[in-house]
């Protein structure tokens, strides 16, 4: 088995090809617009098989548009202007740290991608840097590419002929790394990816939060083929999906094997109506299809009996695999033969009656689908057309949460690179490389923060996606270990409170800033958070909430009130006031008070 | 293309683009597919193509020749004679139907036949025969150009063609549309001019739609030229536009095309059988074609501005006629008060009306019509004998129409006439209410 790893983090700065913040946006989206894109062929009358699997489907794409976020660009109505060239430093910054050599000149290049997700039908991308390694407990990773490209749009709905994208993320630049495949198994992945993941963090100049960063992994098998699985987003489920996909591939080579051995590839296309078999069927899903005018088309797949309902991978069967294909046409899914058709309440006699209509031998199994005749007939095809593949097709899969993958679409072909002519190369020269940043490593931060943290929020701090905020809290005077705790417990429970912060960044520089005022104690600073995180000022909080804190004086006559109890004067002031100046005062109680008047 | 000390480099060792080569660099080797220099930047850097697609720039130090690349196959632009009954499709260049290389990037603005077909399969819906006439930009297109063209559209029209399509560059596809309007009337089919904003290489060109628009409408009936092209930012419907009444108002969107002072003439979505009237319009005529295709090209257009010189105007006398592109209703600077610290141009307008070169007015706020009798400027523009009071065409129209004009007459009064008569739609008798 080989293992390899695409890792894509979106960069703090402003949009790739245009002045657009890289911003998300929450409000409701300013303007819709519909568009439908095209395949491009090349001279020879060719389109390469991913565009054609998405040329199939001939969507609609809507686009939501946020005049905050977007600009022409983005709707593909303005050319793309010059390359962000403070993204290129960046990304020359963690090149170098990877010992990557920058090419001379960047070339940007449109990578055809029409399933929508770039309004242009391509995504432009540039290889910027070559030939890094990677250090690790298993050996030197190879790192052959460092590239710059542009995020695409983000998916809000699909239906089967329409897909809804929102546009705010479209264009916000991204760092590839790809590694060779040179990762032994699932852990070593894992700590791969997990090393990536703290060089970038270690720039400070990567976004934070869900999604900005993502995972694609390359996995072949012997006797299998190369698979690309997309959009991991958890590292500790990287060793789940490289040992799911080997057993997908495993168990797909043993029933490539046994076909082979019944004779059973190619499968001929033949799809037969066979809606009147239900005619008085109590199925609900076949029913309610008809009624609408739908009809049931069916295939024999001969000599496929038991293999389809075969399980693959935890809860997906090689069936599953086929109904992936059909779903090419815009359909649901399929129906088959090795399945309880019970559950969709398909009696015996039609099955019967399904199996005299296709002539189905004892070897033999049905596909089927309930939709329009031309879209079932073509699910059908694209149904046949995988499970004729006398070979583990090379996929690009999509990472679902339990671990396993589905079925995306053709591992793309090599003739989707070609130049984005309105952009013009850059030259990756003496003054621009002086300019670039020279990173900290993760170990040089990490010896850095053991300085100002304890041991354990070092490491904590070391791997949490706020060490960015964090630096520049402390950079603007905030005490360490009262940043620390303040971003990865107080903040973190908060939100599980389901407290959201429209702007943490300005609502925590604020807060330290008063803090270091001495205007309110430690104890306070979940309460304060707690109305702050709505937009209010820290100051008026305070006043709303009484919250500021008793000291000097007041504070004398307070433990005075309480009679110097310590304990009931933290019980009823413990957000007012400093245990430490308290135990002060009480230390200097005054012995005896009527002495005064002696 | 590369510079000398490349280009030595790869003379050594008779390497040619497309060859995969390796260079090394600083002691690092790079293996690809040798792709031409770009126009831009560093022509010491040599550009490769990777295994993975992916073009990188290396300063080399020597280039190893790895493989020859085998003959590219000639580009050879077959055609397509006129058949009767068919769309002609006529190509002259422009974004709308240029092809790529794939192997090297490059775009070729030129498609043949099967290309064509290859390119937009729907066009199966309807008989066509096609043929590339130029490979232009239209920003190069001139007079002679319109010429050729003109007798191109005659010929398919003689020959029978239902209808006829023509794919331009849009940046004076509204020249062209009204050149074609002038020389080419009384038309017994339409006439469509097409382009498209996004450029063909990209999978969201709208080139396809406003293509399959316009051979749907090209066997509707309609006997006038017309501009199709996205009537929004959607990909929803087209707008069809008079030719001598369209124009260009931005540089990128896909929307690019208004009709001005006037609404366009249908909205059409060839999908869902959808071509609806939105203005009156010319229908289909039994007639003879009235072919009228002389051309005055030696015309000069002026964009009237603060501080602009007499010395300029009278330095026009060279040209057979001035086209203005003046200010608000249509005025130029020509001091109506006699203030001391006013420049006027009057005199040497003056004085070119008077030599025989006929000055016709436009106005630079493109929407509106022109009236040169409400200020004293315009009066006195009016007096010396600048044509155009009244009438609402654009500045482009006005250039193409004088052109025209001075093709079919030398005399100024006859042109003056001429000028102001409505030939093909450009000058429109009531201003409406323009409300999409």
């Amino acid at each position: 088995m080989k293992v390899g790893i695409e890792i894509h983090q979106r960069l703090d700065t402003h949009k790739l090809f245009c002045n657009c913040p890289s911003r998300l946006v929450e409000k409701e989206p300013d303007l819709l617009i519909t568009r439908q894109l095209h395949p491009v062929f090349s001279e020879l009358g060719e389109i390469d098989e991913a565009s054609r699997a998405e040329y199939e489907k001939r969507k609609v794409f809507e686009y939501q548009v946020f005049h905050e976020s977007n600009c022409l660009v983005e709707i593909d109505e303005e050319p793309p202007h010059t390359m962000n060239e403070d993204a290129l430093k960046i990304v020359l910054g963690v090149a170098k740290q990877l010992h990557a050599k920058p090419v001379d000149e960047v070339h940007i290049m449109r990578k055809v991608v029409i399933d929508g997700s770039n309004t242009s039908g391509f995504q432009r991308t540039s290889v910027v840097a070559l030939n890094g390694h990677l250090k690790s407990s298993k050996g030197t990773v190879r790192i052959p590419t460092i590239a710059l490209e542009e995020e695409s749009a983000g998916i809000v709905a699909s239906e089967s002929r329409r897909v809804t994208y929102r546009l705010d993320r479209l264009g916000i630049p991204l760092i590839e790394i790809a590694t060779d495949p040179d990762i032994k198994d699932g852990e070593h992945l894992r700590e791969v990816a997990e090393k990536l993941g703290m060089i970038l963090r270690a720039t400070g100049r990567v976004a934070r939060g869900l999604g900005t960063i993502r995972q694609d992994v390359n996995i072949s098998t012997a006797g299998g083929a190369r698979v690309e699985i997309k959009g991991a987003q958890e590292l500790k489920m990287l060793p789940l999906y490289v040992e799911n996909e080997e057993q997908r591939q495993v168990e797909l080579v043993k029933i490539l094997l046994e076909l082979r051995k019944r004779k059973a590839l190619p499968v001929e296309l033949n799809p037969v109506d066979v809606t009147s078999v239900f005619s008085k069927t109590d199925a609900r899903l076949i029913r309610k299809g008809v009624d609408s005018g739908m009809v049931a088309m069916a295939q024999k797949l001969a000599g496929h009996k038991g293999l389809l309902g075969r399980q693959i991978q935890k809860g997906r069967r090689y069936g599953t695999e086929l109904s992936d294909y059909a779903k090419l046409a815009g359909v649901k899914g399929i129906i088959h033969g090795d399945e309880d058709l019970s559950k969709y309440k398909i009696s015996e006699a039609e099955e019967k009656g399904l199996g005299k209509k296709l002539d189905l031998g004892g070897d033999d199994v049905f596909v089927m689908v309930v939709a329009p005749a031309e879209q079932a007939t073509k699910a059908l095809e694209h149904a046949v057309r995988r499970a004729s593949m006398d070979f583990v097709p090379e996929e690009t899969r999509k990472a679902r949460p339990d671990g396993t993958s589905s079925f995306m679409r053709p591992l793309p072909g090599r003739a989707r690179l070609y130049p984005e002519t309105d952009v013009p190369p850059i030259p990756v020269d003496r003054d621009l490389l002086a300019s670039v940043e020279s990173y900290e490593s993760p170990e040089e931060k990490r010896k850095r923060l053991s300085k100002m943290l304890n041991p354990e929020m070092a490491e904590r701090m070391m791997r949490s996606r706020n060490i960015h905020l964090f630096e520049k809290l402390v950079e603007k005077g905030a005490d360490p270990m009262l940043a620390a705790t303040t971003l990865e417990d107080t903040v973190v429970s908060l939100r599980r409170e389901g407290i959201k912060f429209k702007d943490l960044e300005g609502a925590l520089l604020e807060l330290f800033r008063e803090y270091n005022k001495g205007k309110f104690v430690k104890a306070a600073i979940p309460e304060i958070l707690r109305a702050v995180a709505k937009g209010a000022s820290v100051d008026s909080v305070l006043r709303v909430y009484r919250l500021q804190k008793v000291s000097g004086r007041d504070l004398g006559k307070l433990v005075e009130e309480e009679g110097y109890d310590m304990k009931k004067v933290m019980q009823k002031h413990r957000l007012q006031v400093d245990p430490a100046e308290v135990a002060e005062i009480i230390k200097k109680k005054p012995k005896k008070r009527h002495s005064e008047y002696r | 293309m590369y510079s000398d000390k490349v280009k030595k480099l790869l003379k050594k060792k008779n390497i040619g683009v497309g060859d995969l080569v390796r260079v090394l660099s600083r002691g690092a080797r790079f293996t690809g597919m040798l792709m031409p220099r770009p126009f831009s930047g560093d022509p010491d850097v040599v550009v490769i193509k990777q295994e993975s697609g992916y073009n990188i720039g290396i300063k080399a130090d020597e280039i190893e020749l790895l493989e020859t690349a085998g003959a590219r196959p000639e580009h050879k632009a077959e055609q397509e004679a006129p058949k009767k009954g068919d769309v002609a499709i006529l190509g002259c260049g422009g974004t709308i139907a240029s092809r790529i290389e794939y192997k090297t990037g490059a775009v070729y603005p030129s498609i043949t036949p099967k290309e064509l077909r290859t390119a937009f399969p729907k066009l199966k819906k309807w008989p066509i025969h096609s043929r590339q006439i130029f490979s232009l930009f239209s920003e190069d297109m001139n007079a002679g150009h319109w010429r050729v063209l003109a007798d191109e559209i005659e010929n398919e029209i003689k020959k029978g063609s239902e209808g006829v399509v023509v794919m331009h560059g849009t940046d004076t596809m509204a020249y062209t549309a009204a050149a074609m309007s002038f020389m080419l009337q009384n038309l017994p089919v339409p006439v469509v001019l097409v382009g498209s904003q996004r450029s063909s290489d990209r999978p969201s060109s709208e080139n396809e739609m406003n293509l399959l628009n316009s051979v749907y409408a090209a066997t509707k009936d309609v006997g006038e030229v017309m501009v199709c092209m996205h009537s929004s930012t959607n990909d929803d419907y087209c707008h069809f536009h008079r030719g001598t009444k369209v124009r260009k108002m931005h540089t990128s969107r896909r929307d690019a095309f208004h009709s001005i002072n006037a609404l366009p003439l249908f909205r059409a979505d060839y999908r869902n059988d959808v071509f609806e009237e939105l203005s009156g319009h010319r229908k289909r005529s039994g007639g003879e074609l009235v072919s009228r295709k002389k051309l005055n090209d030696n015309i000069a257009m002026v964009y009237a501005h603060p501080n602009i010189r007499p010395e300029f105007i009278s330095g026009l006398d060279s040209y057979d006629g001035v086209v203005l592109v003046g200010t608000g209703l249509g005025h130029v600077p020509v001091n109506a008060f006699d203030d001391k610290t006013v420049t006027s141009i009057y005199q040497p307008l003056k004085e070119l009306i008077e030599s025989g070169i006929p000055v016709v007015m436009s106005s630079q706020c493109i929407s509106g019509r022109l009236c040169m009798r409400v200020y004293t400027n315009g009066r006195l523009l009016n007096r010396a004998g600048v044509i155009g009071d009244g009438a609402d065409w654009t500045p482009e129209t006005a250039y193409v129409k004088l052109c025209w004009v001075l093709g079919q007459t030398r005399d100024m009064k006859k042109a003056g006439k001429l000028m102001m008569a409505d030939v093909a739609g450009e000058i429109s008798s009531r201003s409406v209410l323009e409300e999409i």
